[in-house]
């Protein structure tokens, strides 16, 4: 039972990073239909400016969001500059464009911080933790989970109620249609890759913090997050938190379980789990847990 | 003045070549062809092998890619299973003329495999499946280490014939020939061969392109609903071009074991090298057999020369020599999707109607 409620919690709280990546992910598909292979890496930016900003003396609340604003506005920066202009062509042309510009920030990062891992600053100390049903849970996860839970019901109230969020609707509804009533779309398209970046750091932020460490790979966790993307549902915010926290604990509850049981086999096997139920998944559901069904016959 | 004659019928169409420059030119890269080998040093035989290992590669892409418009990133998989099964079969004393076709066959049945997944899945979800499918692989290669050495790595012994016993008659691949007091070391054995394979494969898709197969892929591509009104078979369509793909990547995946005669799984089966070669196909020009040519060539002409052009230049000069040529070969993508999506294709047409309509600029 212990281990059960230490293993969910360490669980949920990669879900919660999972779930905050997807949603990143979610939010730039649903408004330009673009799925953005740069999110892992923006998520390492976020880290290290995280790290940066409170290295100049920033209480930590306030460095937090210096570096999601500095991720969001570099976020900003490659919708405007780079994927503004490729509206109109090809899905592919944008899926790989965004892999070359994840090159890009990646190497950016190695050339404004090095290659050297260092050490996510926490208000408390890094290896806290707090005893819960008998297991001893990192200050860390718990802080993660609420972060998350924070910025989710954040997003989803932004959504729900705000005038941006609205606008954001319609554009991803319909651009040409969304134009046509005024709403300026272009000016949209960059908050919400603005948002989505804001994600990508918080993630990048509880991600780092003390089981890993802030270096480059952890732009890597996105490919991680994609069959949560996929499961949820490309087009479904919610689906995207759901299917997140579903897979991480279900990553975590395979390290423990599923892999001494396949023998050599099972070495690391925790890492391919999620893309082989994320096939599966798709076999029966090619639209996700919450996707929309094409209604389409060849 | 056009130089070639107009496309009357339909075997018109599939001569190798349509006119005078055309025949000209063709005479004069197989002359190049075959010279090069006798002149070249040994790095510019190396980087030769492996353009030619790249075209193989990149031509099985752009069956997939290119012509039918299926975006797979798993295409690193596929050479993995190819190089892994020339690895495996050549410690088993294999001879190599077995074993490339046999690395196809293996990769064939893996796409043949993933091939249905193409029908329920479109665009970004077959993109990621695939993906996974690089995991899997990789996966699997690595959890059987008594076979494939795992972590650590395979030799990949070249034999020319069965090699039953130790010492046995047959000698292995590598050892130099001495033909009328020419040496022909292993460089130029390979060069030789893999000339061969790239030219039947380029040849092939050059004739898949004009086929009835070939153009059923680019109905898919370009609208698959219409395609299907049209009598094509979007589902045989599909399941085609990853199998024919697949087989093709997989030779690649054998020819490149052989030339680096020691594999490891991670690098250079790694999610990278599927986007290599999709940069490969863009700047090439998409969905194009000039393409499936010039893009590999350039690619691994330019990749020397990135590596040189960024130790020149400030801060870019702290990286690592593969970070330097990563970072420049982005801009060079990002630069020509945006500008030229037509890839190299698109310069050459372009470099072509100037000549073409020459004292006019149209």
């Amino acid at each position: 039972m212990t281990d059960l409620v230490q293993l969910a919690s360490s669980g949920l709280a990669l879900g919660a990073i999972y779930a905050l990546i997807a949603l990143g992910f979610v939010a730039i598909y649903r408004a330009s239909k673009v799925f953005n292979f740069a999110h892992g890496d923006l998520l390492a930016f976020g880290a290290f400016a995280m790290v940066a900003a409170s290295g100049i003396g920033l209480p930590w609340p306030l460095a937090l969001l210096a570096a999601m604003l500095a991720t969001g506005l570099l976020a900003m920066g490659v919708e405007r500059v780079i994927l503004r202009p490729l509206v109109g062509r090809p899905v592919f042309v944008t899926v790989i464009l965004t892999i070359f510009v994840g090159y890009l920030i990646r190497t950016a990062i190695l050339l404004i911080w090095g290659s050297n891992p260092r050490g996510m600053p926490t208000p408390w100390e890094p290896t806290a933790t707090v005893e819960i049903l008998g297991a001893k849970v990192l200050l860390g996860s718990l802080a993660a989970l609420a972060g998350a839970a924070l910025a989710l019901i954040a997003y989803f109230l932004l959504m729900r109620f705000a005038k941006l969020g609205l606008a954001m609707r319609a554009a991803s509804a319909d651009q040409e249609s969304a134009l046509a009533l005024g709403i300026p779309v272009g000016r949209t398209l960059g908050l919400t890759w603005l948002i989505a970046g804001m994600l990508a750091a918080l993630a990048g932020t509880f991600l780092g913090m003390f089981p890993r460490q802030v270096e480059v790979n952890l732009a890597f966790v996105a490919l991680a997050a994609f069959p949560a993307v996929l499961v949820g549902g490309l087009e479904s915010a919610l689906g995207a938190v759901v299917a997140g926290l579903l897979l991480g604990l279900l990553q975590v509850l395979a390290q423990a379980y599923v892999n001494p049981l396949l023998g050599h086999f099972g070495h690391n096997f925790h890492m391919v789990f999620p893309y082989i139920v994320m096939i599966i998944f798709l076999i029966f559901r090619p639209y996700g847990l919450f996707g929309e069904a094409e209604v389409k016959r060849v | 003045m056009p130089n070639r004659p107009l496309a009357a019928d339909y075997r018109d169409a599939r001569r190798l070549w349509a006119g005078r420059w055309e025949r000209r030119g063709l005479i004069l890269a197989i002359v190049a062809a075959i010279v090069f080998p006798m002149v070249a040093g040994h790095n510019a035989l190396t980087i030769a092998n492996l353009t030619l290992i790249a075209i193989v590669g990149a031509s099985a892409l752009m069956i997939l890619t290119g012509f039918t418009g299926q975006i797979s990133l798993g295409h690193a998989a596929f050479l993995a299973l190819g190089a892994y099964t020339a690895a495996v079969g050549g410690q088993a004393g294999l001879p190599f003329w077995l074993l490339i076709p046999a690395g196809g066959l293996v990769a064939a049945a893996v796409g043949l495999a993933v091939g249905p997944f193409a029908l329920r899945l479109e665009g970004l979800y077959l993109a990621i499946v695939t993906i996974g499918l690089i995991f899997l692989v990789n996966h699997v290669l690595l959890s059987f280490p008594d076979i494939t050495g795992g972590v650590g790595g395979i030799g990949v012994p070249m034999h020319l014939g069965f090699a039953e016993t130790e010492g046995s008659v047959l000698t292995p691949f590598s050892e130099t020939w001495q033909l009328g007091g020419i040496a022909i070391g292993f460089e130029q054995k390979l060069y030789a061969l893999y000339a061969l394979i790239a030219l039947a494969t380029v040849l092939g898709l050059r004739n898949l392109a004009l086929s009835d197969t070939g153009r059923a892929m680019m109905a898919v591509r370009d609208h698959d609903l219409a395609a299907a009104v049209m009598g094509v078979n979007p589902a045989r369509t599909k399941i085609t071009a990853f199998g024919v793909s697949s087989f093709v990547a997989g030779v690649a995946g054998a020819m490149f074991a052989y030339q680096q005669q020691y594999l490891t799984v991670e690098p250079p089966f790694n999610l990278l090298l599927s986007v290599q070669y999709i940069a490969m196909i863009i700047l090439g020009g998409i969905g194009t057999v000039f393409g499936a040519i010039a893009g590999p060539v350039a690619f691994v002409v330019l990749t020397p020369l990135m590596e040189a052009l960024g130790r020149q230049l400030p801060l870019i000069s702290e990286l690592s020599s593969s970070q330097q040529s990563t970072l420049l070969f982005s801009l060079l993508v990002i630069v020509f999707l945006i500008f030229e999506p037509l890839g190299l294709y698109g310069v050459w047409l372009r470099i072509k109607r100037y000549f073409l309509a020459w004292p006019f600029s149209y």
